[in-house]
């Protein structure tokens, strides 16, 4: 029998929460609704239409979904950029009136049609595009306006007209092939309206115009102000809506060769409720080509359908108008919410059980409680902000990052002096020299950063392979953290969490799951590759002895562990410390051949047994403000000296946090240890009783200087 | 059955049925920082029931009864004399006189001088008075006292609020009739009453903790109550009827969101309780910042190295003032960085203020001015 927390474990290993959080982060979720909503209509109608999936059937749906769907195209793009057109349908019916006069009365060349009907869709599209662009008219009262004119122009010719069109005939082989042929099994007009459809999805989601269009929709004032000409992108919005409609008026012309007085009436409302459920946001700005095809061959199935099935006309608009403000409401809830249902359920705790910590009370454990951090130097108090790492260079001058995005840099011997090094914009985090002289850097939401001794910065890297089967685009580096140097040069970097930004850090730690990884940046031909996966928080990186392998901790597990990327034992990854009494940060050489780690804070019992619940920690990210959930306790750090078996050999406390709270980097160098905190305001020096005066971790990496 | 549905659907949706809320601090119960701003008078760990009498200050520490002395006002307070009784004090009562009621944890109540001196009284009614929390002598023969839990020592207050009990009573003592006769129940069911006093139209007043309200009891109508002041963003403690007619309330601690939450988990609760030593417990307490083992919340975190006055806290200094209908009128705080916490009781001397903090060991005094007062 399994007990309840065996079967936690097991469901928390395997059903990955965290993926719904992901998924909805993705802009193509809105199409999921439309989408299923499609399939469930196939299936509804397929079944119970006899002959549904035919293939005459089948072509006379594509020549239908052709012509609506160039329709519901102008005005999702209409809609993309913040308006909406109405006028579309009246568009529409003059065009295939046109198209009719020109074939049949006038006799006119089909390519001269064509061209005649796209004028005339382009001036209506302009006359709209102008009253709405560039008169600032409303949209929806212009467009219901120009709707009713247009529809009464029509009426009028289609008076005179009507005798003479059905008179008339016209024997092009050309409009015979638009109307009724077919390239390859596929209806010629359906061809044209996918390749239309092709190069506006190639516009709106990968070019200037398009994403300037869709700019104007989602905030008109913030693209007037980013330099976009408002009034001219939504002028050619309504010329484009006049032309597609037109095309789709020709297209139908060439098909049934014929009109009447009820031709194209209500098309608005049909294309409205296809663009809506497709899931084109009325609100502008949000919107794709792959909306408006689901949209359009959703409602031609749903009205098709229904007539087949026997449903009076009246009816079928009526179903259509429910459906539309169905629509509207998902619509209108989705836009508001999904952020909300984001943030509640992006937050996804993992399963993990630590061993009941060592404990630090009694004398003789090697954690035994002690002040000596409480009375260090204070280097830089209140000049500097967010030391998360602190290294010295062989003439003595101490470098760290602050959050402001600079590496700011004291003279040595006494560091009271203080220059901006290098200003590079992000928050810098672990640090390290390579053979040259030249500082590499670790940027919080940037990647990796090299900085020469005369101050030229070079992004090495900011992004890894994507891995297979991530959800979300995982190359980007998110939150680099520490780095150390290869003898040949490589540079092995940690990266804590692909899920969170650096200022979020701390929301990892509710997840302690292997959101982190190890990378491997090789200098001699520029690659960037992961080495190592899901490590919970990876965090401080340390090359061992033996110059083949370096140790990496992760801090929600409390661990440490060394890593072979060279010699016999290539690949293998060993536990060096297990169970540490808090959260492992960054790990550096000591001179006696050891090895320092800072410890960020304090395991709780309260958050060990939280760990172990999941479902209690999922529950207070929901419930709970963020500024009150259980967080690790970072108010109290320490710096501990371990060496390569994994013994602890040292501990350094400053209980209560008088002057380091928080520890997450610490440096020896000339008998001194020097102690940076990620969100302290100053540099502490501690005299190490017994070190070598004259050690520096230069030498011990790259020899002396000759 | 529908109270089950809301709660699922409320589960769903992640929405709280109102249970979970803490009220805001502000109105009358805005912060400030006057606890902090007091002179302290005498540090001393463990500081409580401080209380005036005839003879002088009395305070508890532990389970010694201390009495003070205070011969000069510009100098701080001096401990006269020292006892140590067998278990820590919970409550002391004076009857105006030389009586002194000590209520001893998990024995019951002793009386000290006076009229009814070395009498103990252990059980009401054959229930043991094992949590004396609160007691207050009506006249010489009469004494109101209220046994915080039947389940939980005084001691185990922390049990008490995250086990979620309401097994504490109020009772009527007369002291003229024999032992173990002349008590009566004015109520039960009480969540962790720990503080009493006489209101003015005679009846009770009694501040129930862990339901965060000041209930008031008619002994004349069998124990009838009703909610006085409820809804308090902290858990109220002593109440000391002011000279100048009103009420200063002691608030012990403060509620806080997250424990809300976990005292509606209750799978995480009981385990938390069952294997984690109280001190660490996501609970209210005293003083925070003891231990590196206590759990800390995201907005605790030291930035540049400061603790925020607005963080989130377990402990807090607070002390409210009312008036006579029990309408809050302004309040003291101690604010999260500050060092008054867990104010347990008040005593007013010479238009004085003495604050006993619990929590930070001290007692603070404060002179008021009109318009704090």
């Amino acid at each position: 029998m399994f007990s309840s927390e065996t079967l936690t474990r097991l469901r928390y290993r395997y059903l990955p929460d965290h993926l719904i959080g992901e998924i909805l982060t993705k802009r193509w979720i809105d199409n999921a609704v439309p989408f299923l909503a499609l399939l469930v209509a196939v299936a509804v109608f397929g079944t119970l239409i006899p002959d549904f999936f035919s293939l005459t059937s089948l072509t006379d749906l594509g020549r239908q979904v052709a012509e609506f769907g160039l329709v519901v195209l102008g005005l999702s793009i209409v809609l993309m950029s913040g308006g909406i057109d109405l006028s579309v349908s009246s568009v529409f019916t003059l065009s295939v009136l046109l198209s009719l006069i020109g074939t049949n009365v006038q006799v006119w060349p089909v390519p001269l049609v064509l061209v005649a009907v796209l004028a005339l869709g382009g001036a209506c599209g302009a006359i709209n595009g102008y009253l709405v662009g560039y008169l600032r008219l409303r949209a929806f009262l212009t467009t219901l306006v120009t709707l009713i004119i247009f529809r009464s122009i029509y009426d009028l010719l289609f008076l005179r007209m009507s005798t003479a069109i059905v008179a008339g005939f016209s024997d092009s082989p050309l409009l015979l092939f638009i109307g009724e042929g077919t390239v390859l099994g596929i209806p010629v007009s359906l061809l044209v309206a996918l390749v239309i459809a092709l190069a506006w999805h190639i516009v709106l989601s990968r070019m200037r115009p398009g994403w300037r269009l869709i700019a104007v929709g989602g905030a008109r004032r913030s693209a007037y102000n980013a330099g976009i000409k408002v009034r001219r992108t939504v002028f050619f919005a309504y010329v484009w809506s006049g032309l597609l409609s037109s095309l789709a008026g020709f297209l139908f012309a060439a098909r049934l060769g014929s009109t009447g007085a009820d031709t194209g009436v209500g098309l608005e409302v049909a294309a409205l409720t296809a663009a809506v459920l497709g899931g084109n946001s009325l609100g502008g700005g949000r919107g794709s080509v792959a909306k408006a095809a689901m949209g359009a061959t959703l409602v031609l199935i749903l009205t098709n359908g229904l007539t087949n099935l026997g449903v009076s006309g009246p009816v079928n608009s009526t179903i259509l108008g429910a459906v539309l403000i169905a629509a509207v409401f998902v619509d209108m809830r989705w836009l508001r919410n999904r952020h909300k249902w984001l943030s509640k359920v992006y937050v996804s705790p993992a399963y993990l059980r630590l061993p009941p910590p060592p404990s630090a009370a009694d004398a003789g454990s090697p954690y035994a409680l002690n002040d000596k951090l409480r009375s260090v130097e204070i280097i830089g108090l209140g000049q500097i902000e967010g030391p998360e790492d602190v290294i010295l260079d062989r003439d003595d001058n101490l470098y760290c990052g602050t959050r402001h995005g600079d590496i700011v840099r004291f003279f040595g011997p006494d560091h009271r002096r203080h220059e901006v090094f290098a200003h590079i914009g992000g928050h810098p985090l672990g640090m390290a020299f390579d053979r040259a002289g030249n500082l590499l850097v670790c940027i919080g939401g940037m990647g990796l950063y090299q900085i020469a001794p005369d101050k030229e910065v070079l992004k090495l890297t900011d992004e890894t392979n994507r891995s297979l089967f991530s959800v979300v685009d995982d190359s980007r580096l998110r939150l680099a953290d520490d780095l150390d140097v290869a003898p040949d040069g490589r540079i092995y970097f940690s990266e804590a969490t692909i899920r969170y930004e650096q200022e979020d850090w701390a929301v990892d730690a509710l997840e302690s799951r292997g959101n982190g990884r190890m990378i491997c940046y090789d200098p001699r031909n520029g690659s960037t590759h992961t080495e190592i996966h899901k490590l919970v928080f990876a965090n401080g990186v340390c090359m061992a002895s033996d110059g083949c392998s370096f140790l990496y901790a992760e801090s929600w597990t409390c661990s440490v562990s060394r890593y072979w990327f060279d010699g016999p034992k290539k690949g293998r990854i060993e536990r060096v410390l297990d169970n540490l009494p808090g959260y492992p940060d960054n790990i550096n050489r000591a001179s006696d051949g050891n090895y320092w780690l800072a410890l960020l804070g304090m395991r709780t019992p309260a958050l060990d047994l939280a760990l172990t619940m999941p479902g209690f920690r999922r529950r207070m990210a929901r419930r709970v403000a963020p500024d009150l959930w259980l967080y690790p306790n970072i108010n109290t750090g320490c710096v501990v000296k371990f060496d390569e078996s994994g013994r602890i050999l040292d501990s350094l406390w400053d209980l209560g946090g008088a002057n380091h709270p928080m520890i997450t980097s610490m440096r020896e160098h000339r008998g001194y240890l020097y102690l940076g905190g990620v969100s302290n305001n100053r540099i502490g020096r501690y005299k190490i009783p017994g070190a070598d005066p004259n050690w520096s971790a230069q030498d011990a990496y790259w020899g002396a200087p000759s | 059955m529908i109270g089950a549905l809301k709660r699922a659907y409320a589960n769903f949706r992640g929405f709280d049925e109102a249970g979970s809320t803490v009220p805001m601090m502000d109105g009358p119960l805005k912060p400030n920082t006057l606890l902090d701003g007091g002179e302290i008078l005498l540090s001393l760990p463990q500081v409580d029931n401080l209380v005036s009498t005839a003879g002088g200050l009395v305070c508890s520490s532990g389970a010694e009864l201390l009495a003070l002395n205070w011969p000069d006002r510009a100098m701080p307070l001096a401990v006269a004399q020292r006892r140590a009784f067998e278990a820590p004090i919970t409550c002391l009562a004076s009857d105006g006189g030389k009586g002194l009621a000590i209520g001893l944890d998990g024995r019951g109540l002793l009386i000290q001088g006076g009229r009814h001196d070395g009498r103990r009284i252990d059980a009401l009614q054959d229930r043991p008075l094992n949590c004396p929390t609160a007691a207050l002598f009506l006249d010489a023969d009469t004494l109101v006292v209220a046994n915080g839990s039947a389940d939980n020592n005084a001691e185990a207050w922390k049990r008490d609020l995250m086990g979620r009990f309401a097994s504490g009573s109020v009772w009527r003592i007369d002291l003229s009739t024999g032992p173990g006769a002349g008590a009566k129940m004015l109520a039960r069911g009480l969540a962790f009453p720990c503080g009493i006093a006489a209101g003015d139209d005679g009846a009770l007043l009694v501040s129930e903790a862990w339901r965060h309200q000041l209930i008031g009891l008619d002994p004349a109508r069998g124990g009838q109550s009703k909610r006085l002041l409820g809804d308090l963003p902290a858990y109220p403690g002593r109440i000391l009827h002011a000279a100048d007619g009103g009420f200063w309330i002691a608030l012990f601690a403060p509620r806080n969101q997250l424990v809300e939450f976990v005292l509606r988990e209750t799978g995480y609760r009981r385990r938390m309780m069952e294997r984690i030593d109280p001190a660490y417990w996501i609970a209210p307490s005293l003083a925070g910042g003891a231990s590196y083992l206590e759990p800390i919340q995201g907005g605790a975190r030291k930035k540049l190295n400061i603790m925020k006055p607005w963080a989130p806290t377990w402990s807090y200094g607070l002390v409210l003032r009312c008036d006579r209908a029990m309408r809050p009128v302004t309040s003291l705080h101690s604010r999260a960085d500050g060092h008054v916490h867990g104010v347990t009781a008040i005593a007013e001397a010479d238009g004085r203020l003495l604050i006993a903090a619990k929590g930070s060991g001290a007692i603070v005094g404060l002179t008021l001015s009109e318009g704090q007062a």
